[in-house]
């Protein structure tokens, strides 16, 4: 009985976060037109875009592989898969020990299937496009992974049901700890991970993978109609759920416990408060960033990753443990 | 199996691109991210424009000029006109000459306004775009005050300019540079000369030698950033401008390094801005009172170059570099024999071409759009025999040939040994 209402839950929490991701989408891009003085398209001009995509035709060029057209289904299918491991405002859906591996491993999938598409579509700007894709991908996740782990190892020396689960973030938090060295430790981590974010979802300096002005667009080059479509979902997916994460680990306090609300309603209240702060997250990392700051080469890029985000990550990751190491008395 | 595989790839950068705001095409070869060769095609904006010029007169030509690019409207007509005033011998009144500086610079600070923009969108910059097109709404508000158009102000006649600028057109110029001075200048030094991030991209990106902008004839800022003194108003002591205290623009004065790079050229760029303003004020300080063209009615010119015979030049420095106009009368008719421009960007984009080689496919937009290329300007030349309908491209090499032909046959006792300068075309291939 349980795993039916997981799965109801998650085809429910699929339908929000594909509203909640695009309407995101169309309030960044209001946002940013008004930074630039500009007046910006209308707020639901995301969904136009959506509908108008899936109702054209889709070309598929000539010398393009299998996977050009599976791609854009693998991947709004991991997206999804990955809904079930994100927390919103609450424990993931489908929770257990350990999965923050499965979602990391998830995360990563997605890039992995867009190159995968790109390099099938025969366009020499895709293939620009996945090689940029795959080395920046490389770059960012160690800072990333080295962050989260160390918090994770580090909650669970406090004591929780499951250690390694993202579950662990609505138990204790980062900040609870309370020591000056761990307060700035998780300032620095914060820094990491709101770059780790920009460089997930491509804005700003790391926009290097879809770089328009260079290879027109990159690994999306080819992608038309339907398919386009489905990743336009499946990126909104994927910025609405790297912003979780970033949420969840910084700022993962609920709102129901305040008002007094429990059960379904009490859920309803989080994801919406979860939302909130996700939307605001987003606004730091996307619509800031974008407007202003301008594209990297790809050199830059993997040098701000291995040579500023990693010492940051090392720093802050020792910061937050040496209370626990007992270095120091 | 120990041997290297090297895996290049050919991409086409254009016709149509979104680094490109007008077709021309780049053959780029690439090993990875690094460019191996850039080849260039040109001739997707080809409109034929000498051919029209072949049916119209003097005065209708300067309306041809005009449109040769939206741009530098007022550079091509202002060239024009300089060649027709040599050709025939017409003095320009010493009033007409200050409105023509005025006009001039004014042209020139909404190029370099425009062109600051389109580096900012090639870095993926936008807000830099839409805040520095949005200060050039200003400037293109007081062209369209002067001249009646936004584009093309027609202000050029053959001996002279065809308006006056009254008391309150000088007014709202002046205000205009006030307000650059006070709110856009400082906004945009802080940009082009201290943005971390536009220092990352626009440093060490597109480098012109000083010696490759010489032996490729680079032009204008491009030539400027790369430290060559080279400026018509000044080298050629053009018009009024020796009166008004012109003198090329170096990178030096602001960053005190000469690079040659892509950061170089915007310097340039934001450096003229500030000149351009000066030699407005200076020259409404100076202007004297008078007439404002030679000739009372159109129709008069017509007579007059009618008569005329011999040939001219004109040169001018436009927002992009050297233009030069060649016209060569029709003595009897109205119809100049021959009407021939060069464009600064013709040079400028082999020299970029060259500079590219080594570089990264991130450097392609930034380094093309720091020469400002306009290619409508330079789209003219294409060898077409009418028999078979063939298409042909003549290489440096060919042109060489034909030249040194044409000077044999002209002149048969010519002594001098010819030969390429530098390394030549890299189309055309060694000689």
């Amino acid at each position: 009985m349980n795993i039916i209402y997981a799965t109801l839950g998650l085809i429910g929490l699929y339908i929000y976060v594909s509203f909640a991701s695009l309407l995101w989408e169309g309030l960044d891009r209001k946002l940013v037109a008004r930074m630039q003085r500009r007046i910006g398209p209308p707020l639901l001009q995301p969904f136009y875009d959506f509908l108008k995509l899936v109702s054209k035709e889709s070309i598929i060029p000539r010398h393009a592989g299998r996977m050009f057209e599976l791609a854009p289904v693998f991947t709004l299918a991991v997206s999804i898969a990955l809904l079930a491991y994100t927390p919103i405002g609450f424990a993931p859906l489908f929770s257990t020990k350990g999965d923050v591996i499965v979602f990391i491993y998830l995360l990563t999938l997605i890039a992995f299937i867009r190159v995968l598409g790109a390099i099938n579509s025969g366009s020499p700007y895709a293939q620009i496009g996945a090689q940029r894709e795959i080395i920046i991908l490389v770059s960012r996740e160690v800072p990333m992974m080295l962050g989260l782990f160390a918090i994770l190892w580090r909650l669970s020396k406090l004591g929780v049901s499951r250690p390694f689960s993202l579950a662990t973030f609505y138990e204790h938090n980062i900040w609870e700890i309370g020591t000056p060295l761990t307060f700035m430790g998780a300032i620095l981590l914060l820094f990491v991970f709101l770059a780790w974010l920009a460089s997930e979802i491509e804005v700003g300096y790391f926009n290097i993978p879809e770089a328009e002005e260079e290879i027109a667009e990159g690994p999306m080059a080819e992608y038309s109609g339907r398919h386009l479509a489905l990743f336009k979902l499946s990126n909104a997916l994927k910025e609405f759920i790297s912003a979780s994460l970033v949420v969840a680990i910084f700022f993962p306090w609920g709102i129901s416990g305040l008002v007094g609300l429990t059960g379904a309603g009490a859920m309803i209240a989080d994801l919406i408060f979860h939302t909130i702060k996700v939307f605001m997250v987003l606004f730091a990392s996307m619509s800031i960033f974008r407007a202003v700051t301008g594209r990297l080469r790809i050199t830059q890029a993997v040098q701000v990753f291995w040579l500023r985000m990693l010492p940051a990550a090392i720093i802050g990751v020792l910061l937050i443990a040496i209370d626990v190491l007992e270095v120091i008395a | 199996m120990n041997s290297r595989i090297e895996y290049w790839v050919k991409i086409p950068i254009g016709p149509i691109h979104p680094a490109l705001e007008e077709p021309e095409k780049f053959i780029i070869t690439l090993d990875g991210e690094r460019i191996i060769n850039v080849d260039v095609k040109l001739g997707y904006n080809l409109r034929g424009l000498e051919w029209i010029a072949m049916r119209r007169n003097y005065i209708q030509l300067m309306y041809l000029a005009e449109r040769i690019c939206g741009i530098c409207s007022f550079s091509h007509n202002h060239t024009y006109t300089r060649a027709v005033e040599e050709m025939a011998g017409i003095e320009v009144p010493e009033r007409a000459e200050y409105i023509r500086v005025i006009v001039g610079e004014l042209e020139r600070i909404h190029s370099h306004l425009l062109n600051l923009g389109v580096i900012g969108h090639a870095i993926g910059y936008d807000t830099v775009l839409h805040m520095s097109w949005l200060a050039r709404e200003r400037v293109m508000d007081i062209l369209e005050a002067i001249g009646g158009n936004r584009v093309n102000y027609a202000m050029n006649t053959i001996g002279g300019v065809r308006r006056d600028i009254e008391e309150k057109q000088k007014r709202a110029i002046l205000d205009m540079i006030e307000y650059y001075r006070k709110e856009i200048m400082p906004k945009i030094e802080e940009i082009f000369l201290y943005d971390p991030t536009v220092e990352a991209r626009l440093r060490d990106a597109g480098v012109i030698p000083k010696r490759i902008a010489i032996e490729y004839s680079a032009q204008g800022p491009t030539a400027r950033g790369s430290g060559v003194k080279k400026d018509v108003r000044y080298n050629e002591k053009l018009g009024v401008y020796p009166d008004l205290g012109i003198k090329p623009i170096s990178p030096k004065e602001f960053t005190g390094v000469i690079k040659g790079d892509v950061f170089d050229r915007m310097v340039v760029r934001v450096g003229e801005l500030w000149q351009s303003m000066e030699l407005i004020e200076r020259a409404f300080d100076q202007m004297p009172e008078g007439k404002i063209k030679a000739f009372a009615k159109d129709n008069l010119i017509l007579l007059k170059l009618k008569k005329a015979d011999g040939e001219g030049i004109g040169r001018y420095e436009a927002p992009r570099g050297e233009v030069i106009h060649y016209v060569r009368a029709n003595p009897g008719k109205d119809i100049p024999s021959k009407w021939k421009a060069r464009e600064p960007t013709f040079p400028n984009l082999f020299a970029v071409a060259r500079a590219l080689v080594g570089e990264q496919v991130a450097d392609i937009p930034v380094a093309i759009a720091s020469i400002d290329p306009c290619l409508s300007c330079t789209d003219r030349v294409a060898v077409i025999d009418v028999r078979t309908g063939k298409r042909e491209i003549l290489t440096e090499k060919d042109l060489l040939k034909a030249s040194i032909e044409k000077t044999r046959e002209i002149n048969p006792n010519a002594s001098a040994e010819p030969g390429v300068v530098g390394i030549g075309c890299p189309r055309g291939g060694l000689l």
